[in-house]
């Protein structure tokens, strides 16, 4: 009789595919609670703040009173505010993936522009809301609250963001492409701009609305840069002083009034509604865009 | 300035100077045994930055220069001869007579900034046209040498080239200057306040109770010692955090890779980036309006009596939840770079799945998991909104997880947004609050990429 058919080799056996299964349910069980958490705060919102969500709270503005306070001052606010962010974060930012990924020498700066790239991305926000209040308000005598220094300040913070999806999108598109567009006589530059960038545009693209979804859940830099006034008429223009629709989930969070709960639980679903609204689109863009060279 | 009426008619003059050098050369007959070095479009494009460009430089020079100049015009204005010597109320009064020649509406008080706002509104106009008149005749200039230029053989397409590549690398130093600019406006700042207070009271003080508006006299160090709030901002971020997201990202990553059928990864790994996708108001909002109370409730049940309803323990909690993603994806990627044969080394020997994972994959993917976990207290100790929303204000030098705590992100949010002055040293303690937080984080950043990095090439 085999050693390995012996009662205490089975029972060691069976010890062993038991921690196999214990281990297998604890990953299974760790991936549960996570989505149940997930589940509850989302639960959480809808049951407070379902029945708020009306046109009244979808077109009204900020108010002292729950009743009548609505989002659209804020989500004005927000519009202008990711205006100015898009406007420069995407034009610098797509230049610059260029410039790393298909121009730059290998050079000291050039090491020195990967390297904050990459730092830059990991700062914490509230870092580039000190350096808007030092900068833009302190320095520059931007408007304080104004959507055009908090768009200035998100822009700072989305372009790492866009600059590294952009690289990833540039660094796809295989080299053949440039090779047969030099080939008849293109110049690097035409190259580029004429026959790799157009191909790479919709990753870029999805990096950057996955950018521009975290600048607009952003609070903390915009708490710096003094975007938390009570505005209770929507910003006509980007140098109106204003509020950004994080912000006003903030500053009715911290109110006393009961009724603000309903408003502040409605407000974060328009917001969680504009996000994941924000996501599938660059779910879309990449599933329709992408090729398989 | 007109500003409108001056971008309208540089960018019209563009238009035209384009439209012009292009069917210009479109007549350009080819030079004998020479390649054609441009096309049309590109004849049109370089007089068109010619014309543009400069203008806009001028444009921008001006309107930094002109405020100067109206300003001395307005010192030379009979009616300024009343204004007070004092200079800040002078200033006031300045400031008041700008803001009615602005916007006629403006309240104002001080008879002077009557009288002087015509004066100022008429400098401006003044100026204003100046500049418009000196912006489009730079136009013009550029156009007409632009537009000489251009002859058959003219390499037009590798001047605009040059031109293209100098806005890349302009764009390029973006990131540079904004990191620079960081460090600096940090460290500017972070010395006014330590030329007020002793460094070493900051750093090693145990003391926090600011008070923005007590006289600054040079024992306010005894009053900013931040040793409480780097316990708090540790405890917080780097323990409770820490203390869910390390086990369940590791767990969540290590089910998704090497247990999920490929089709339930499909689906469980984009729901749980969810977690990472939503803004951290929302976690504060849910921390502090069912995740704190509800802890309270479990610690009086237990027989804690002093737990409030912020706590530290709210708030480490929410956050690491908000970290599982992060680290769960940094696992799944460094247990994705060990090499396949030593996993099926492993299983060929008779290991399970459960000890292959346990006794190979994660002492070989180690090096990366840490890496992912540092990164992951990087990202939890920079965090605003949750701790803002639940963790509280009062700096707690204390072990208790049900008690409130403060943390560096909470001080420096409460200390800019409150009434001080900015020269006060509480409001610039935020500052300095800030240079320890970015020194920090990014040490922690450094190095988990300097260790990702090193880890990769191992197994390549």
């Amino acid at each position: 009789m085999s050693n390995w058919q012996s009662s205490e080799a089975t029972a060691r056996l069976k010890k062993r595919y038991a921690a196999e299964r214990r281990f297998k349910a604890l990953g299974f069980v760790a991936i549960v609670l996570s989505m149940l958490f997930l589940a509850v705060l989302l639960f959480t919102m809808l049951k407070n703040g379902v029945t708020g969500l009306d046109w009244a709270f979808l077109s009204g503005s900020d108010s002292t009173d729950p009743v009548t306070a609505g989002v659209w001052s804020a989500v004005k606010g927000s519009l202008w505010t990711m205006l100015v962010t898009l406007s420069l974060a995407f034009p610098m930012g797509v230049l610059a993936a260029i410039y790393l990924e298909e121009f730059a020498p290998r050079s000291r700066w050039v090491d020195w522009v990967e390297v904050s790239i990459n730092n830059l991305a990991a700062v914490p926000s509230i870092i580039f809301g000190l350096l808007g209040l030092a900068v833009f308000i302190q320095f520059m005598h931007l408007p304080r609250s104004s959507p055009l220094v908090g768009g200035m300040t998100l822009a700072l913070m989305t372009m790492p963001v866009i600059v590294i999806s952009g690289r990833n999108a540039i660094k796809a598109v295989p080299p053949s492409i440039r090779d047969a567009a030099l080939a008849v006589g293109a110049s690097k530059v035409q190259t580029v701009f004429h026959h790799v960038l157009p191909l790479a545009l919709p990753g870029i693209l999805t990096g950057t609305i996955i950018g521009m979804a975290r600048a607009l859940g952003e609070t903390a830099p915009l708490l710096m840069i003094g975007m938390r006034a009570f505005v209770s008429t929507p910003p006509g223009s980007v140098t109106d002083p204003s509020s950004v629709l994080p912000m006003q989930i903030f500053l009715w969070s911290d109110e006393v009034d009961q009724g603000f709960v309903q408003n502040t639980s409605a407000a974060i679903i328009v917001l969680l509604f504009v996000l994941i609204a924000m996501n599938g689109v660059a779910i879309y863009l990449r599933n329709k865009f992408e090729t398989r060279w | 300035m007109p500003i409108s009426f001056v971008l309208i008619s540089v960018i019209g003059l563009g238009v035209i100077a384009w439209a012009m050098s292009r069917a210009r050369s479109a007549h350009f007959a080819p030079v004998a045994g020479k390649l054609k070095l441009a096309l049309p479009g590109h004849y049109g494009l370089y007089a068109a930055i010619w014309t543009i460009v400069p203008a806009l430089i001028a444009v921008w020079i001006w309107s930094l220069i002109s405020p100067g100049l109206v300003q001395g015009a307005i010192v030379a204005d009979p009616a300024a001869a009343q204004l007070p010597a004092f200079e800040f109320e002078r200033n006031t009064v300045l400031n008041e007579a700008f803001a009615l020649a602005n916007n006629p509406n403006a309240f104002v008080s001080d008879p002077i900034a009557q009288q002087l706002a015509p004066a100022i509104a008429a400098a401006q106009t003044k100026f204003g046209w100046i500049g418009a008149v000196l912006a489009i005749v730079v136009a013009l200039a550029g156009f007409a040498f632009g537009y000489t230029r251009i002859k058959a053989g003219f390499p037009a397409r590798s001047k605009i080239e040059r031109i293209v590549l100098g806005a890349l690398l302009l764009a390029s130093f973006v990131a540079i200057i904004t990191t620079v600019g960081i460090i600096a406006s940090l460290i500017f700042e972070s010395a006014r306040f330590f030329s007020m207070v002793n460094p070493i009271d900051f750093l090693f003080g145990t003391n926090w109770t600011p008070d923005t508006m007590a006289s600054a006299t040079s024992d306010m160090g005894d009053d900013l010692g931040a040793v409480p709030l780097f316990w708090g901002t540790f405890f917080i971020g780097a323990i409770i955090a820490m203390l869910v997201a390390i086990p369940f990202g590791l767990m969540s990553a290590i089910y998704l890779t090497q247990y999920a059928s490929p089709r339930a990864r499909s689906i469980l790994k984009p729901m749980l980036e969810i977690l990472a996708g939503i803004p951290t108001v929302v976690y504060g909002y849910f921390a502090a309006l069912t995740a704190a109370p509800f802890i309270r409730d479990l610690a009086l049940a237990v027989g804690i009596t002093n737990a409030s309803t912020e706590s530290a323990l709210a708030a480490g909690l929410v956050m690491g939840v908000m970290i599982i993603p992060f680290v769960s994806s940094m696992a799944d990627d460094s247990i994705a770079a060990v090499p396949q044969a030593m996993r099926d080394g492993s299983l060929a020997m008779g290991a399970t799945t459960s000890e292959t994972i346990k006794k190979v994959l994660i002492p070989a993917a180690l090096p990366g998991i840490v890496a992912g976990i540092m990164l992951a207290i990087s990202r939890a100790i920079g965090e605003t909104m949750i701790v803002y929303m639940a963790a509280g204000a009062s700096a707690n030098l204390s072990a208790n997880p049900f008690e409130r705590m403060t943390t560096v992100t909470y001080q420096i949010a409460a200390l800019l947004t409150g009434e001080g002055s900015f020269d006060h040293p509480t409001t610039l303690s935020a500052f300095a609050l800030g240079l320890v937080l970015f020194i920090v984080t990014l040490i922690l950043n450094i190095v988990a990429l300097r260790v990702v990095k090193r880890f990769r090439e191992a197994y390549e």
